[in-house]
């Protein structure tokens, strides 16, 4: 099976690049490489990949700024690769219009399931609002405003039900601590993470079948939140 | 209580804060107060200097630098000749022993601050000192550690390179199971010494930000349950959500390095348990097996990161000193205390607490405050 997708890693470790275009090209991806941000942009532009990682620590630019810099002409899917212990980065190129990260040093099954994920949400980024969403046992329609589990109905507070139809609508993705309370309280709220935290485990206590091992909404540790992929 | 306190303090001489301007005024006003009413109780007038003297000496212990002790000092003296001292409501400044009233009153409220202030430095340093000498004793551990995985993963990747087809597959693939294994282990090393990177040595703290104990728990388990089956790995968690001011990357490691300890170095262990509860202004986390325990002997030493320790039996005692001490500072830094013990049943308990406050407020709760 041949997977028609075209993938541009920009990484200037030339030993990491070969090991990620021997990953990619065994799961017939297509490949293209560059080890600095000024090749990156002009690829972008030029080979219209469908999908980009780029590493965030680039000799010649700031990650970030390419980054920012891409996304005024392009929405390409773009997953960053940053380093443990580096949230800051990684909520930064979230907000910058990352879709995703992968944390160095990263195995190849998180690397291709991290690829996977980001090449679907470019391609449902074309279909249109979706109003059920449904996944594990887990059915959301906002369109009659009902949570399932397992078939029993949820009663969620308004927020609650806020926070969760913005998962839903993002499944698959991790949504910043930031974004999600920008998105539920409005740009001007002074609310903080720890009420987000604390609605967050009460709609855990409600939708899970063991809220100490969540399946639907995982954290994020010093990022965010990220619901499992919703069909 | 000041080792709390330590991280957000900076000494400075004049510095200003709500808090110690609310302590002061507090002391103040209730030594006032107690000098009126020994004022109508009759013969009040002789102990009034000592009342103040010594609602002085409680302000300088109880702010920081020099600037509130005196501040009270000055308002002592004042107020006393002002209010108590006869002509009642007005100043005098001819009373005999005044001067030395007020010489008395600025030397306690100096004196005071400055043992104040060289306190604090110490458990500062002292801490400081700690986290080096860690630092220190890590290096040594860890490049004595180093070589061995290092070795292998080199030796094995060129004997691969140099007969590849020539040895038969099985062994192959056990040269390269090898490799990533061992590879992973450095990584796990690597990222516990780039932890302690992330404590402020000089100040000996860490930031902290709210965070909800059952994520950062749900996660190294998590990741736990992907590297190892056995022992499973459990959660006991109360209804109620714990909140506590941490370092969740921090957190996290400390746990990850516990049960990892578990996972490793327990013998006959089939399961290890995390558990959260609160306990007056601590959150306490128990990491526990129902495995062999810990030798007693070896209780004491057990979180020191000592080259020494990595003498004995090769592989077994790999990661295990330098996780465990890693632990320890991290929590340290936190302003929490890491104990581990035998359980009664068998098995290694170790428990860690965090405040659930941030500095300043554990107070409220200090009555409730477990052990």
């Amino acid at each position: 099976m041949r997977n028609a997708a075209t993938i541009l890693i920009v990484e200037d470790d030339e030993r990491i690049r070969n090991y990620m275009r021997t990953v990619l090209q065994s799961s017939d991806y297509a490949v293209l490489e560059t080890g600095n941000a000024k090749t990156a942009l002009s690829i972008v532009a030029s080979h219209n990949p469908d999908l980009v990682i780029l590493d965030l620590g680039l000799p010649d630019r700031d990650g970030q700024e390419i980054l920012s810099e891409m996304r005024q002409w392009s929405r390409v899917p773009v997953v960053v690769i940053s380093a443990r212990g580096l949230e800051k980065d990684k909520v930064a190129a979230l907000d910058n219009g990352a879709d995703d990260y992968i944390t160095k040093p990263f195995g190849t099954d998180e690397l291709l399931a991290r690829i996977r994920a980001a090449l679907r949400h470019g391609r449902q980024r074309y279909e249109g609002e979706r109003t059920v969403f449904s996944g594990n046992g887990l059915v959301v329609d906002t369109e009659r405003r009902i949570v399932r589990v397992d078939g029993q109905p949820i009663h969620l507070t308004q927020i609650e039900y806020k926070i969760v139809t913005l998962l839903c609508r993002n499944s698959g993705k991790v949504l910043t601590h930031d974004y999600m309370i920008r998105e539920v309280w409005g740009p001007f709220s002074n609310c903080d993470t720890q009420l987000l935290r604390v609605n967050m485990a009460n709609i855990r206590r409600k939708i899970e079948k063991d809220p100490t091992m969540p399946e639907y909404i995982t954290t994020e540790i010093g990022v965010g939140y990220r619901m499992i992929e919703m069909d | 209580m000041p080792r709390r306190q330590l991280g957000k303090r900076r000494e400075r001489m004049l510095l200003f804060s709500w808090r110690d301007t609310g302590v002061t005024a507090l002391i103040l006003a209730g030594a006032a107060m107690l000098c009126f009413l020994m004022r109508f109780m009759g013969d009040g007038e002789n102990y009034v200097s000592m009342v103040l003297l010594f609602a002085v000496a409680l302000v300088s212990r109880m702010t920081s630098g020099y600037f509130y002790g005196v501040a009270a000092a000055v308002a002592g003296v004042f107020g006393v000749n002002y209010a108590f001292t006869r002509p009642y409501m007005a100043f005098c400044f001819s009373l005999t022993g005044y001067p030395l009233t007020f010489v008395t009153m600025f030397a306690v409220a100096i004196l005071i601050s400055g043992m104040t202030a060289q306190l604090k430095r110490q458990v500062r340093q002292n801490y400081s000192s700690r986290l080096e000498e860690m630092r220190a004793n890590l290096l040594r551990a860890v490049s004595h550690d180093l070589r061995t995985p290092l070795t292998s993963i080199s030796g094995a990747a060129s004997v691969l390179s140099r007969n590849l087809g020539k040895i038969d597959e099985n062994r192959q693939r056990a040269l390269l199971n090898e490799i990533s294994g061992d590879a992973e282990w450095l990584i796990r090393m690597v990222e516990n010494l780039l932890s302690i990177t992330r404590i402020n040595a000089e100040r000996a703290s860490v930031k902290k930000v709210p965070e909800a104990a059952e994520e950062i728990v749900s996660e190294a388990v998590r990741k736990y349950r992907k590297r190892f089956d056995a022992p499973s790995a459990e959660i006991a968690m109360p209804g109620e959500l714990i909140m506590a001011p941490m370092d969740a990357i921090l957190i996290e490691q400390v746990i990850t390095n516990l049960l990892e300890n578990a996972a490793l170095h327990a013998a006959g262990a089939t399961w290890v348990r995390v558990t959260v509860s609160k306990r007056g202004c601590e959150a306490v986390f128990e990491v526990e097996d129902n495995g062999a325990g810990i030798e007693p002997d070896k209780l004491p030493g057990l979180f020191e990161a000592s080259a020494s320790s990595y003498n004995d039996s090769a592989a077994n005692s790999r990661n295990m000193g330098i996780g465990l001490s890693v632990c320890r500072t991290i929590i340290s830094a936190h302003g929490g205390t890491l104990t581990a013990e035998n359980a009664p049943g068998g098995g290694a308990r170790f428990r860690f607490t965090l405040p659930t406050e941030e500095g300043d407020t554990h107070a409220q709760c200090g009555n409730h405050t477990h052990r």
